[in-house]
């Protein structure tokens, strides 16, 4: 039965907030291995004499890119969906998710070293070289759409809202932590109402810009989506890993317990069969029409090597933790359903992997295309936005308390239990 | 109905069990947590609604309808792979836009429908089977006041079979637990 627990005698200062210095060394230590990573990067990219090195450096930094991206953008949808439908249950978790939605300044900047990148050695998205696409019908109707400065025009309004929401939505919590205005609850809420649809329509054409105009001919209504589906499980992930980590500290102890993770796991689980659901999808109308313009992306992946690695990544991201979560008692084994979040951000930036890398070819002669090898390149540009992300996620997550102190659900997250 | 016990009422009728009644959903709460803890094992609570942490309190192990959904799910994926691959690529080959005869891809939808379907049966039917339904006579029912566990009333009973069973003896487990309108029920 539930039991009503008085939030201000269940949260003790030192469950709440992090030891002076913790996470701080290994926050550094991440953010050193990201810069070097990102330095050697680009030293081999502005010392490299053939640009096919150079733009395979910087498909490597965009993998990396869109990876820590996706976690972010999942939190922003999650705190704004736990603030809309007034989620109970989920009132001490969002504290996280606040924190991992506030990395889209980190992520901003991490666009703007992207844009500048592209723009000395690449560029990275080929309908950006005039002479690349000379002649392209297939280019050209899309070039009102489809053109440097509005492309960077619609990055920016993405970023602005982005930012903005994350920004409000994040103040608001961190303020009633002080004064408990129930009110900044409301606010927050009101904001969450409109923030949700442009949260859709930014992300969705976030992913036709960025990832999917990679390929400038290749369209799929549903990639807005299968991006959105990435973006929730890694993030679902990444704060459910944040959680397991801070409770075997000796964080957290009797206010994110089981019946939490209990949850979390299953949101995962769900998210992990709506990855696959997508993901089949998409491929599936494209493989039954047979279009070439629309299979030749997918050709791409399942030929000249790459055939073993979709095979894999599907294994990997939806079989495997399918099986994991799906077990009630493996999602309440704190020590399972972590393994299972690694799995899955691991398997995430492998799929955003998918996603990039295979765009990466040589011309080697007149429309004869040849695949890049792999290179140590490869890693350390994935290494750098990702290493400096978790970093300053790590400082993000010392500089103030675990969980929201006075936000008014909490009675209700407190009492939270699993009814079978 | 087989006897389960050597009791037998003042009119001679075998004694399938006793009941007892409460008055709210905290007592029978307490109460069920207290015949638990006497080891008692066949015995069950009824309540108009279901009650919150009841199974813990009666010290239930977990649901065991999961795994034969799980199995229904498997056998019925497997099941239509199997049904499609015999049908469309072997003994009656047939050639869809030119695609393999064993296309995996276009066999999907209705691996997965047919996946959820059966899934779907053995929830429902074990759901059934695993709460012995449907049951077309209980021996409470011949008592006016159970009625009422449908409506507004709170009952344990405990059954004859239970090894620990004893007339005197469960009826004073029944009174500690808080019980009243304590009564014997004939099979």
């Amino acid at each position: 039965m539930g039991h009503i627990v008085d939030p201000d005698r269940a949260i003790s200062e030192s469950k709440v907030r992090l030891a002076p210095g913790a996470a701080r060394m290994v926050g550094a230590l991440l953010m050193a291995v990201g810069a070097v990573a990102l330095v050697i990067t680009v030293v081999m990219m502005a010392t490299a004499k053939d640009a096919a090195t150079q733009y395979q450096a910087l498909a490597a930094y965009h993998v990396g890119f869109m990876t820590v991206m996706a976690p972010t953008l999942g939190a922003l949808v999650f705190v704004m969906i736990f603030q809309q439908v007034n989620a109970g249950w989920a009132a001490l978790l969002r504290r996280q998710f606040e924190n991992v939605l506030s990395m889209v300044v980190p992520c901003l900047f991490l666009f703007v070293g992207l844009g500048l990148l592209s723009t000395f050695f690449g560029p990275l998205w080929k309908w950006m070289d005039p002479e690349f696409v000379s002649g392209d019908v297939m280019y050209e109707v899309k070039k009102p759409f489809l053109n440097t400065t509005f492309f960077y025009v619609r990055a920016g309004v993405y970023f602005t809202i982005w930012t903005v929401l994350a920004t409000m939505l994040r103040r608001y919590s961190i303020q009633q932590d002080e004064t408990g205005d129930p009110w900044l609850t409301a606010k927050a809420r009101r904001m969450s109402s409109y923030g949700l649809l442009l949260f859709a329509l930014t992300t969705g054409f976030a992913s036709f810009d960025w990832l999917m105009s990679l390929d400038h001919h290749w369209f799929s209504t549903m990639f807005g989506v299968y991006y959105f589906a990435e973006t929730a499980g890694s993030s679902l992930a990444l704060c459910t890993l944040i959680f397991l980590v801070l409770r075997q500290r000796g964080y957290l102890q009797d206010l994110v317990t089981v019946e939490h993770f209990h949850d979390l796991g299953k949101l995962l689980f769900g998210f992990t069969v709506f990855w696959a659901y997508i993901g089949f999808s998409q491929y599936f109308l494209i493989w039954y029409a047979n279009i070439p313009e629309e299979t030749a992306w997918f050709a791409l992946r399942k030929n000249g090597g790459w055939e073993a690695y979709t095979f894999w990544l599907v294994v990997g991201r939806f079989v495997v933790p399918f099986f994991i979560l799906m077990p009630r008692p493996f999602r309440r084994n704190k020590l399972i359903l972590g393994f299972a979040c690694a799995w899955i951000l691991f398997f995430h930036g492998l799929d955003m992997f998918w996603l990039v890398r295979p765009e990466a070819t040589v011309e080697v002669g007149a429309h004869i295309f040849e695949r890049m090898p792999f290179s140590w390149l490869d890693i350390t540009g994935i290494l750098g936005p990702v290493g400096i992300y978790l970093g300053l996620l790590m400082f993000r997550i010392a500089s103030g308390p675990l969980v929201p102190l006075k936000d008014p659900r909490l009675p209700e997250s407190l009492a939270h239990k699993n009814y079978v | 109905m087989a006897t389960h016990t050597e009791y037998t009422s003042e009119s001679g009728e075998p004694i399938w069990g006793i009941f007892g009644e409460f008055k709210d959903p905290s007592a029978i709460y307490h109460g069920a947590e207290i015949v638990r803890d006497a080891g008692v094992k066949k015995w069950d609570v009824h309540s108009p609604f279901p009650i919150h942490g009841m199974d813990e309190a009666m010290g239930l192990s977990g649901p065991k309808v999961g795994y034969l959904v799980a199995f229904g799910g498997m056998l019925g994926a497997s099941g239509a792979m199997l049904m499609q691959w015999y049908m469309n690529a072997y003994d009656y080959k047939f050639i869809v836009a030119d695609k393999p005869f064993f296309a995996w891809e276009q066999f999907l939808p209705v691996t997965f429908e047919l996946g959820v379907l059966i899934s779907a049966f053995f929830a429902i039917f074990g759901m059934l089977a695993l709460n012995k339904l449907p049951m077309f006579y209980h021996p409470l029912f011949k008592k006016e006041r159970f009625l009422r566990a449908s409506d507004d009333g709170f009952f344990i009973a405990i059954e004859a079979r239970d090894s620990t069973f004893n007339p005197e003896k469960s009826r004073e487990l029944l009174e500690r637990a808080g019980a009243f309108n304590i009564e014997l029920v004939e099979e």
